[in-house]
């Protein structure tokens, strides 16, 4: 648990809240504020009752400006207690939405070798949950530990001004009810992992059959898949009883050692007031305090342990922010515009990593409205050559140019703008149909919408949609099988009709007559523009122009199909172990 | 909601016993005052040390009596709870069992699972809270009040103000929190779509130079969330100081009243501390009950979303027909039409064939044609929305599921594997299945090879959903675990798109070879697979053409055109 705090997270966290100094300000002072008009009520409340002796021995002159006292103190504290929450509140959120939207602008420009590498689920998680918890912690933190430690300092000081002695019954047992929360806690940890971990294995046996149930059904296993269910679930209950059960002893157990405090105090108070160092009112008084300076303690262990969440929540948040960015466009960055679709690259070297070369050498010269097919056996670098395309990701050495323009020296949006791609792994965003028809032109007409999915096979699947166009889909749930988000897709990138294209395995999911068909809707599209298409279907790249033949980060072939079969290379192989199968 | 209570029923002793052994240490809790009163009245005013020494005692024992109710009291809450939710899940689990697949499209798999898991955390969570101080809470404001007119019924009479004040503005704020903190999430919710989005979509967002656009509408979104936020805050931010403001001029007025009936000589001055401290322990009480009625409130939530999951009817299992062994025709269709709900059009139209046993049937047609959606009809999946699917002669709608289900044997497009172990996913095709059995399975499969390559052979373990296997390899023991059920009907819905050529074509040959009296239903996109079937079902938009390879070239465009589309033109003629 003792973890060690990172003093550069702490810095750039008063970075944030720095923003809102006035704010933070103001706070501390209402806090001092609130904390010592709440000290002074009991001290009032004392003093009016001492001047309640007994029978006509009751001072209701000297008493009734203390009751008014307690009420205008009231108001206040109550006033100031409210601004200075508030405050709070205004800090944290705005602290939190300030390094979210840091978070979410980086992820903009960051190189997607990061976005590849780490999984989006941790990353969302970082900005969402870790964010939220952060702010959670930082608003106990402002609110409770400041408060806490004033109300303990205040309490003691008003203590000591009444009796030292009494007071130094109460300093020295407090602690005790912070070591048997803390002795319980320490037993409890075992049990909470135990539980924490076969929850984690009845989660995944629910995900597994629940997301699966299609399966489990065919093969009518519901009844054993329930009896296993159970024994997990027979499990968890034990463990969840004897975790829940031993935590939930902190309470009682401190509230136990506090009425010990209570009682040990009224005892010395009591003794006190004999001997007459001490009147009924300070005790009564003293009783109250006794028992305002036990609570914080009980809950300054709380927001320390929520504080240090905070901080290792703010540390996650951080790293994301702080990552590397890709590089930038330089200022003079070329603006391609309606390009011929030229493509050369030149002694193009690159690698995912630095140990194991990937691309190496890379030579390649397209003529504008040029037809490539990429083929290869997997991981010979087909998608990484999109990567390149693309700038996606940057080449080590070598140079690529589009219409002789360098692409390192044009922006990165002109140069994407000029390519239209569809990947194998189709994305579509929530939103309607239509909506992510459009993503590339915004202002596209329905009737052009209409007729881009028409030309990409999708619009007799789009109709029958609930909604039609207008359905809502996402990402995650849409109901869309693979061929269908891949028709979306293809559909997105028909309606807006860049210069370039780029099919990344974009009709993998479709069926071959299907997929002849979008060719050729493709091809009267594209005519007179340069596609770069990746396929393992061979169907599919007879018909290219040329033919790139990739093997192990080389091209080893180049040429039209014809060309290649006569050669009987690589490539012939390739073709004729396909015929050969069927 | 109300029916959910019926779990309760195990554990209707420890229901019962949690509160009551909670509210006898509220009890003694109330008589702490009172001893302090006895102190300042008795043991101070006479200087009788001995009483006060007695009357610290009593305090440590009424604190030490209270430990031992209270942690009675846990221990029966905390059972009753944990053995409320394990009956529950239970049952929920067994209801989801029962969903038909129209239920789970509805509902959709990953909300079932978030009431199987978080919401059901929430309300065991829940319960316990209420069991132990549901009660307790509103018992010590009652009983400190009624402890304060036994002390001194007119000073006390600011007590029957002051608790309705207090009640009205927690209660008040509480219950205006609860849509807010809804609205919250809401709001959260969308920011984090947002966030989802920018990372899921990196690579077309860029390629469409969106970059500024997600950033701005997560700005947005992320400022209605801190708007709402703070509005929220705002509001919660009242209890306190305005609980404080009442507590605390009722104390005033308190003291002044109590000033009186002492002035009066009716009551002690150590009366005035005992009625001072009631209030007190009022207030704390009263802030405890309102972040325990939060809880709550989330856990009624909770439960109803549990509560309305189980109230959605299952499917009626009342079939009683046979699949009668002697009728020749296995699979029948007749006018058979389908559509998904909510779906506008019909994904199925108007079709009619027969297969008989042993028969090979293949299946093909373009994407989104409603090749899966057929087969799905026959173990009854889905039902058909009009005309008959019939099963050994009798309705499918009509024959028992266990028994449908079983003379079925399916091979799903998503080649999902279990974890466990090779031979546990091959029980779910026979639970009694053989050593030899296995084996011939998985060599009919293909998959004899990798399987006896891994550490373990057919006891080699499998990691959740088959990770540990390539695709290719999933689908084969996926392939083997519907081989060895050896039902009358075996469907493959493209469960060999991830094999090359040959292997796959070596799977068929095996297949067919074994197939004996089951008839095959191929699904396929290559017509190389299905060729040689004794019927091919064509489908193009939901309407069917049925015919034999050699037919349906000739007669069949749309068969013809997908041929050709994967053969060379003269290989193909």
């Amino acid at each position: 648990m003792k973890k060690k705090i990172n003093k550069g997270t702490l810095r750039k966290i008063l970075f944030y809240v720095g923003r809102y100094k006035i704010h933070l300000f103001f706070s501390i002072i209402l806090a001092a504020l609130s904390v010592a008009m709440t000290l002074c009520m009991p001290v009032l409340a004392g003093r009016a009752i001492d001047l309640a002796i007994g029978k006509g021995r009751v001072d209701f002159e000297g008493m009734l400006p203390n009751l008014i006292g307690i009420g205008v103190l009231a108001v206040l504290t109550a006033a100031s207690q409210w601004i200075m929450n508030t405050l709070n509140n205004r800090i944290t959120f705005r602290v939190v939405r300030d390094i979210r939207n840091a978070a979410i602008e980086k992820i903009q420009i960051l190189p997607l070798s990061y976005i590849d590498s780490k999984p989006s689920g941790d990353t969302v998680s970082r900005i969402i949950s870790d964010a939220d918890q952060f702010a959670d912690g930082l608003l106990m933190g402002f609110t409770q530990l400041f408060t806490g430690v004033v109300t303990i300092l205040g309490t003691l000081g008003f203590m000591v001004s009444i009796n030292f002695k009494i007071s130094l019954v109460v300093v020295i047992l407090t602690p005790l009810s912070l070591f048997v929360a803390r002795f319980i806690a320490k037993r409890t940890h075992s049990m909470f992992t135990m539980q924490a971990k076969t929850r984690g294995e009845q989660t995944a046996y629910i995900e597994e059959m629940t997301g699966n149930k299609k399966i489990v059904d065919a093969f009518s296993r519901n009844e054993k898949t329930l009896e296993e269910f159970d024994e997990i679930n027979e499990r968890y209950q034990k463990y969840s009883l004897k975790a829940i059960f031993f935590s939930s002893l902190t309470n009682p157990s401190t509230r136990f050692v506090n009425s010990m405090v209570y009682a040990a105090v009224g005892l010395a108070g009591a003794v006190a007031a004999v001997g007459g160092s001490i009147t009924v009112g300070g005790l009564s008084c003293f009783l109250s305090y006794a028992n305002q300076y036990t609570k914080p303690f009980n809950e300054i262990s709380g927001v320390i342990a929520e504080l240090q969440n905070a901080l290792a929540c703010a540390e996650r948040l951080f790293e994301l922010i702080e990552q590397e960015p890709q590089k930038p466009d330089a200022p003079d960055a070329a603006v391609l515009e309606n390009v011929d679709g030229r493509v050369e690259m030149e002694n193009v070297a690159f690698s995912y990593s630095k140990d194991k070369e990937l691309i190496r050498n890379l030579n390649l010269s397209v003529e504008s409205g040029n037809r490539i097919a990429i083929v290869g056996p997997t991981g010979c670098g087909k998608t990484t050559l999109v990567n390149l395309l693309m700038r996606f990701y940057d080449v080590d050495e070598g140079k690529i140019s589009v219409d002789g323009i360098d692409i390192n020296a044009a922006t990165r949006e002109s140069l994407r703008r000029s390519y239209g791609m569809v990947l194998q792994d189709t994305w579509l965003r929530e939103g309607t149909v239509k909506e992510n028809i459009a993503m590339g032109k915004p202002d596209a007409t329905d009737e052009e919408i209409i007729a881009a999915a028409k030309a990409a096979h999708a619009h007799s699947f789009i109709k029958r949609l609930p909604k039609g166009y207008d359905t809502v889909i996402s990402d995650e749930a849409s109901g869309l099988s693979q061929g269908q988000k891949q028709l979306l897709c293809i559909t997105r990138v028909m309606l807006c009709l860049p210069p370039m294209l780029i099919l990344d395995e974009a009709t993998s999911s479709i069926d071959t007559r299907t997929e002849i068909r979008i060719q050729k809707a493709f091809s009267a599209m594209m005519q007179g523009r340069t596609s770069f298409i990746v396929a393992h279907r061979l169907s599919t790249i007879k018909n290219a122009d040329v033919i790139l033949v990739m093997k192990d980060g080389n091209i080893i072939e180049q040429g039209s199909h014809d060309e290649l079969m006569k050669k009987e290379g690589f490539y012939c192989g390739l073709y004729n172990s396909r015929m050969d199968a069927c | 909601m109300k029916k959910l209570l019926v779990y309760l029923k195990g554990s209707r002793t420890q229901c019962v016993l949690a509160p009551l052994f909670k509210m006898s240490e509220a009890i003694l809790e109330l008589f702490v005052p009172l001893v302090v009163a006895g102190i300042i009245d008795t043991g101070i005013a006479t200087g009788d040390k001995n009483y006060i020494i007695k009357m610290c005692l009593l305090l440590v024992l009424l604190g030490a009596a209270g430990l031992a109710f209270s942690v009675t009291a846990q221990y029966f809450a905390a059972k009753a709870s944990v053995s409320f939710v394990k009956r529950l899940k239970h049952a929920l689990f067994e209801h989801i069992g029962k969903f038909s697949y129209t239920q789970l499209d509805s509902q959709g798999t990953s909300t079932l699972i978030t009431r199987m898991t978080g919401d059901m955390d929430s309300v065991q969570n829940g319960l316990n809270l209420t069991l132990r101080l549901l009660l307790r809470s509103p018992f010590v404001v009652i009983g400190a009040m009624i402890m304060a007119f036994t002390v001194d019924s007119r000073a006390a009479v600011t007590f029957a103000v002051v608790i309705p004040a207090l009640s009205a503005v927690v209660f008040g704020i509480m219950f205006s929190c609860i849509p807010l903190y809804k609205k919250v999430r809401f709001a959260l919710d969308k920011v984090l779509c947002t966030a989802r989005e920018s990372l899921t979509g990196a690579r077309v967002i860029r390629a469409f130079c969106k970059e500024e656009e997600q950033v701005e509408e997560f700005r947005e979104r992320n400022d209605a969330l801190t708007v709402i936020q703070e509005f929220t805050g705002r509001i919660s931010a009242l209890m306190n100081p305005v609980t404080c403001v009442i507590i605390n001029i009722g104390i005033a007025v308190l003291i002044y009243a109590g000033a009186i009936r002492v002035d009066a000589g009716l009551i002690t001055q150590g009366a005035v501390v005992a009625l001072y401290n009631y209030m007190s322990q009022i207030l704390v009480e009263l802030v405890k009950f309102a972040n325990l009625i939060i809880s709550i409130t989330k856990s009624v939530a909770c439960a109803g979303r549990i509560s309305a999951v189980l109230d959605i009817p299952a499917e009626e299992d009342s079939g009683k027909e046979k699949i009668s062994a002697e009728n020749e025709n296995i699979v029948e269709f007749r006018n058979v039409s389908f559509a998904y709900e909510g779906a506008g059009d019909n994904s199925l139209e108007n079709i009619s064939f027969t297969v008989k046993r042993g028969e090979t049937v293949g299946v093909i047609g373009s994407t989104g044609s409603g090749k899966t959606t057929l087969v799905n009809l026959i173990p009854a999946f889905y039902k058909a929305t009009k005309g008959q699917v019939l099963v050994g002669g009798a309705d499918v709608n009509e024959i028992p599921l266990e028994e449908l289900r079983n003379s079925v044997s399916v091979v799903p497009q998503k080649a999902v594997l279990f974890k466990g172990t090779v031979r546990k996913n091959m029980l779910w095709g026979k639970p009694d299945a053989t050593d030899e059995e296995i084996m011939k399975a998985l060599e009919i499969a293909q998959a004899k090879d990798f399987v006896m390559q891994k550490d373990g052979g057919i006891d080699a373990p499998v990691e959740q959903g088959g990770r540990n296997f390539s695709g290719g390899q999933r689908q084969r023991l996926t392939v083997a675990r519907a081989v060895i059920k050896k039902a009358d009907i075996l469907i493959l819905d493209d469960s060999s798109s991830a094999l090359d050529y040959a292997t796959d074509a070596a799977m068929r040959r095996a297949i067919s070879e074994n197939q004996g009296n089951t008839a095959v239903f191929i699904v396929s996109q290559r017509t190389s697979s299905i060729m040689h079937a004794d019927k091919i079902i064509v489908l193009d938009d939901g309407t069917a053409s049925v015919g034999t390879h050699e037919e349906l070239l000739e007669n069949n465009d749309v068969y013809r055109e997908i041929h050709l589309s994967q053969f060379d033109e003269e290989e193909g003629a």
